[in-house]
């Protein structure tokens, strides 16, 4: 086997083995077929040196991505990991989409903008930026509600191309922001990273994939933003001690409140459904108990650097004890379907 | 009907190929404008024979290596069919559209 071939065979390692073990060999040789210059000595060459194309790889990658998390004719398995990613997906938009809405009231409401609320105390009183492009800058943002709505309506290329609109300006401030004089904190990063791979699993919807139920998840958004933000922004600005809450301690207790509703509802079940569900509930856990721990770290020079290293624990364990048994039932309902044909 | 799906059924319609052979009779159709990816050459080509438009003609030995030989079956003949004619009558409404627009300059500026 030559270099060539085991570099291209690695590649392939991407595709699920059932697949490789029908297509394998055919595709490998295809691929060094498609390498033949007709010129021994270039031939000898590119079989030591040679490496597959990155259009080569990318082809094969959205092939992986294909068929691992398949649509409606998919193999039980593959369907299950396809549905958990694209519930993933909408929960993690839903989140967006909620927070940029009320994220823009509540900046507007310490700038003083809404005159009908209680006035914020001072030590939240927010001046509003001076640059005529800065507030434009952060309602990029609330790009998240269009993008949001084009994902449920089934418009996948319009949600990914709104939702640039509302990665790209925070991605350049962080990156502004990194190169200045400003301690570096793992927070924004962790954010922006979130919002990309959010972006880029939008793939997974797809003219193969079943449409997104309409009602329900067009009704989570008044009820996500009645549920979550509304109640959070009264608390906050009644009781000073909640603001010890950063966004990822609120992910983590609204991922933990989520998987406990899940836990007690219908994760017991071996439906598809069910195992679907619980596997994106699973993924959203691990996202967030990554992203928790890492911005751990952004606490180390604050003045109440032990307290909020211990409410970060708490939201690490609180996630981790409930995120454990809904992964269990994840991975024993996944066993029990089968990998391939129906 | 995807491109390379297209391209694929289009390759088998004189003669039957193997996977390689798809590859470089899409890239001579084409004049070059196409050059089929394996990975999406595979993805289209297990959905052509899953649909039963393409046909795994025979296997043959090439040094050392296997060769599977495909086939446009009757119902691939019948979907190019459709699809090409689909794709002329779009032309042929851009194409008469554009020689409609080819009016004298009636001194408008724009």
């Amino acid at each position: 086997m030559s270099r060539l071939e085991e570099r291209y065979r690695r590649v392939l390692r991407l595709l699920p083995a059932a697949y490789r073990q029908e297509w394998e060999d055919e595709m490998v040789a295809a691929f060094l077929e498609s390498m033949h210059t007709g010129d021994p000595e270039t031939d000898e060459y590119l079989a030591d040196y040679g490496r597959p194309s990155l259009s080569e790889v990318s082809s094969v990658l959205s092939l992986a991505l294909r068929l691992r998390l398949g649509g409606a004719d998919a193999p039980p398995r593959a369907y299950a990991w396809g549905q958990a990613v694209r519930l993933a997906t909408l929960m993690g938009v839903l989140a967006n989409a909620v927070l940029a809405t009320a994220g823009i009231a509540i900046m507007l409401w310490q700038a003083g903008r809404i005159a009908w609320l209680p006035a914020p105390a001072a030590e939240l009183t927010l001046t509003l930026p001076e640059h005529s492009w800065s507030p434009a800058w952060h309602l990029a943002g609330y790009a998240w509600l269009p993008a949001y709505l084009a994902l449920v309506l089934g418009h996948r290329r319009v949600a990914q191309a709104v939702a640039l609109v509302a990665v790209v300006p925070p991605v350049i401030t962080a990156v502004i922001e990194a190169a200045g004089d400003s301690p570096l904190t793992v927070a924004p990063w962790a954010m922006r990273v979130t919002d990309i791979v959010l972006l880029l699993a939008m793939s997974a919807f797809r003219a193969d994939t079943p449409a997104v139920p309409r009602r329900p998840w067009l009704l989570a958004l008044p009820v996500g933003i009645l549920l979550v933000p509304v109640p959070l922004f009264v608390a906050q600005a009644t009781t000073p001690a909640l603001e010890l809450l950063d966004w990822p301690g609120l992910a983590c207790a609204v991922v933990a409140a989520a998987l406990a509703v899940h836990l007690a509802g219908g994760a017991i079940r071996r439906t598809p459904r069910a195992v679907s569900w619980s596997l994106a509930f699973s993924l959203l856990a691990a996202a967030t108990l990554v992203t928790r721990i890492a911005t751990l770290v952004d606490y180390r020079g604050q003045v109440q650097h032990a307290t909020l290293t211990t409410i970060g624990a708490i939201e690490v364990i609180a996630v981790a004890a409930i995120g454990v048994p809904v992964a269990v039932l994840a991975a024993r309902g996944l066993r029990a379907t089968a990998p391939s044909n129906r | 009907m995807s491109e390379p799906a297209f391209f694929i059924l289009t390759a088998l319609v004189d003669a039957t190929r193997h996977g390689y052979g798809i590859v470089a009779e899409t890239a001579e159709l084409s004049q070059g404008r196409v050059r089929l990816k394996i990975g999406s050459l595979y993805g289209a080509l297990d959905r052509l024979v899953g649909e039963g438009l393409v046909e795994v003609d025979r296997e043959e030995a090439w040094q050392g290596r296997l060769r599977r030989y495909y086939r446009l079956t009757e119902r691939g003949r019948h979907a190019l069919d459709a699809e090409a004619r689909r794709l002329a009558a779009n032309a042929h409404l851009a194409s008469t559209r554009l020689v409609n627009s080819r009016r004298p300059v009636t001194g408008e500026s724009s």
